[in-house]
């Protein structure tokens, strides 16, 4: 839970703190367009190299957008294989058979068994995790012994595979980075009040952006808090004996309805306080509000703005070209 | 043998600040027959932390615990049954409206007994038993526990973990949010199941009148230590209590107030109302 790190803000003091959320919400958004623009990976390269560079002009921890990334990694594998397994267009690059005899599948069960163990006793489990899957095309390319369960089917790669693959996985990386940096260096508050002002003028046409903002400040507010609560239910139901990580499966059905019922129960009881001590201290939803912190612009808002308007053009020119 | 901690310490990570160390150092003993015990500290002292170290739902991090003879660690041991440790332990917590979630009262007792493999019709008859037990009748057990007030919500989840019959029954600030009159009640409550069960009862409260009227053996935490263990009377008599962000009972402070104000000498050790008053009486015939 405490390693995702999309959506958690890191006090700091870097140039995208100074920032107006405004600005970096915008900057984001054209940014991410400009990397749907390009057509080259040369030219997506170089925006990833750009992505890096920002961080390091913010003075960002790389490792800790790397870490952050982790959970995504799954995501972009599974992206990344299937974009060179479906791809079928240009040259063959890489063309043999595979097998699935007796000896793969014995093959394929130690590999298991040996990714698991290592999992356990080491830290690098994402490592271990990388190897068991070239391990398994290995072990389907080169065992060929024994007796086949199935046909010896045809392994092809092609290049468009790769390149296709290569560009989804780094725009991909390039827009979790780019979001990262956003969601670090600001405070949830601060970016729900950007929204609330970008979209103000869509009120005219209906939409209430001041109690959209509110309605997503007060949800991200209450994660942890509703976190913290789930955590004591489960101890307080601990206490009687529902403990969640033994027993069996149908035991377990029961004890989650020990946990959800309480839950909804307490989230209730929560926003109806919440509601009282608002009301108490005169907010009337739909009426003007003043501001303890009113955003303010300032040159470092015009340049980052500048800039990633520039980048956009640039990608439109590249793209027309 | 009950409890025994050695050297436990205790520290949640957070965000903002690193480690911060709830509970520091603790070594007592508790055991599992005829004990009454208090347990008192300021706020944010690590009082529940203690009581949550007692059935194992946290582990400590540094140190080890004892409790009826499994030794708990920093680790989950695959090997210890840490629900025979729940039910040994019963620990019922502040808010009752953390664990209610039957439909009706009678469901919700049972729901304890029922996750030690006990038969409905006797988890029927422990529900019943330990309802009556905290001293709510037979209607009760098929209301809704959500429809009833403060007090009978408390009443009820105590006797939520009453039913799983604990061998020590430690309670998270039984008493809060009671009228005093409902206070007296639960306490003697306690004190009953105590004398006649001679089960070894742990109760986390604020109210020193309580504490000298009802305890003989009191443990003190101030941030995160344990400061004082043994007798209450000893520890009015030695301890600065102001110091430690605690006050005194009201009788030691009133008869107090009498000897510094008239310039008497009043015994101001006196446990309950009645006792004190006894005592003024006996020097205005002086």
């Amino acid at each position: 839970m405490k390693s995702v790190i999309i959506g958690q803000y890191i006090p700091g003091k870097g140039l995208f703190y100074k920032l107006d959320p405004r600005t970096k919400i915008i900057a984001v958004f054209l940014l991410m367009v400009s990397v749907f623009l390009f057509e080259r990976i040369e030219q997506l390269l170089i925006a990833l190299g750009v992505a890096t560079l920002l961080l390091l002009v913010g003075k960002i921890n790389i490792i800790r957008v790397i870490k952050g990334l982790k959970p995504i990694m799954i995501l972009l594998i599974f992206t990344f294989i299937f974009q060179i397994m479906l791809n079928k267009q240009g040259q063959k690059v890489v063309e043999h058979d595979m097998y699935f005899t007796l000896f793969t599948l014995l093959f394929l069960v130690i590999a298991f068994i040996l990714w698991r163990v290592m999992v356990k006793i080491t830290k690098f489990r994402f490592t271990f995790f990388f190897l068991f899957v070239i391990s398994i095309y290995l072990i389907l390319r080169y065992v060929d012994y024994g007796q086949t369960i199935i046909q010896p089917f045809n392994f092809t790669i092609y290049e468009d595979g790769i390149t296709m693959s290569i560009f989804v996985v780094i725009r991909l990386l390039i827009i979790i980075t780019l979001s990262t940096v956003l969601t670090l260096t600001t405070k949830p508050t601060d970016l729900t009040q950007g929204l609330e002002k970008l979209m103000h003028p869509l009120k005219k046409i209906g939409f209430d952006s001041e109690s959209f903002a509110l309605i997503i400040s007060i949800s991200l507010r209450y994660i942890p808090t509703i976190f913290d609560e789930a955590n004591k239910i489960m101890m307080a139901q601990a206490s009687r004996g529902a403990d969640f990580s033994e027993g069996k499966l149908k035991d377990k059905l029961r004890q989650v309805i020990s946990l959800l019922v309480p839950m909804f129960i307490i989230a209730f009881i929560r926003s109806e306080e919440l509601a009282n001590a608002m009301e108490s201290r005169n907010f009337v939803p739909g009426e003007p509000r003043t501001r303890i912190h009113e955003l303010t612009m300032s040159y470092r808002d015009t340049l980052a703005t500048l800039f990633s308007f520039s980048v956009l053009i640039l990608s439109i020119v590249l793209k027309v070209i | 043998m009950g409890i025994r901690f050695n050297q436990v310490s205790h520290g949640y990570t957070s965000f903002a600040d690193g480690l911060y160390t709830a509970i520091k150092d603790i070594s007592f003993e508790i055991s599992d027959k005829n004990e009454f015990i208090a347990l008192v500290g300021h706020t944010g002292s690590g009082k529940s932390t203690l009581a949550k170290h007692m059935n194992a739902l946290i582990f400590p991090t540094s140190g080890t615990l004892e409790i009826f003879g499994k030794t708990i660690t920093s680790k989950r041991d695959k090997k210890i049954k840490y629900n025979d440790i729940r039910k040994k332990v019963g620990l019922v917590f502040q808010f009752p409206e953390y664990q209610l979630f039957e439909e009706t009262v009678e469901k919700d007792i049972m729901f304890g007994p029922m996750n030690f493999k006990i038969s409905k019709e006797e988890a029927k008859a422990l529900a019943k038993e330990s309802l009556n037990l905290v001293g709510l009748d037979d209607s009760y057990l098929t209301r809704n526990p959500y429809n009833l007030s403060g007090g009978e919500k408390k009443r009820v989840s105590i006797a939520g973990i009453l039913a799983m019959n604990p061998d020590i029954l430690v309670l998270d600030e039984p008493t809060s949010g009671l009228d005093p009159a409902g206070r007296r009640v639960l306490m003697d409550l306690f004190k009953d199941i105590h004398d006649k069960t001679k089960k070894s009862v742990i109760i986390i409260t604020h109210d020193m009148d309580l504490v000298y009227q009802y305890f003989n053996r009191v443990l003190v935490m101030n941030e995160g230590h344990l400061i004082f263990d043994g007798d209450p009377e000893k520890l009015f008599r030695e301890k600065d209590l102001f110091k430690n962000h605690l006050d005194y009972p009201n009788t030691i402070k009133v008869l107090d107030y009498l000897n510094k104000s008239l310039g008497i000498n009043l015994d101001i050790y006196k446990r309950t109302i009645e006792e004190a008053l006894l005592e003024i009486k006996g020097a205005e015939k002086l």
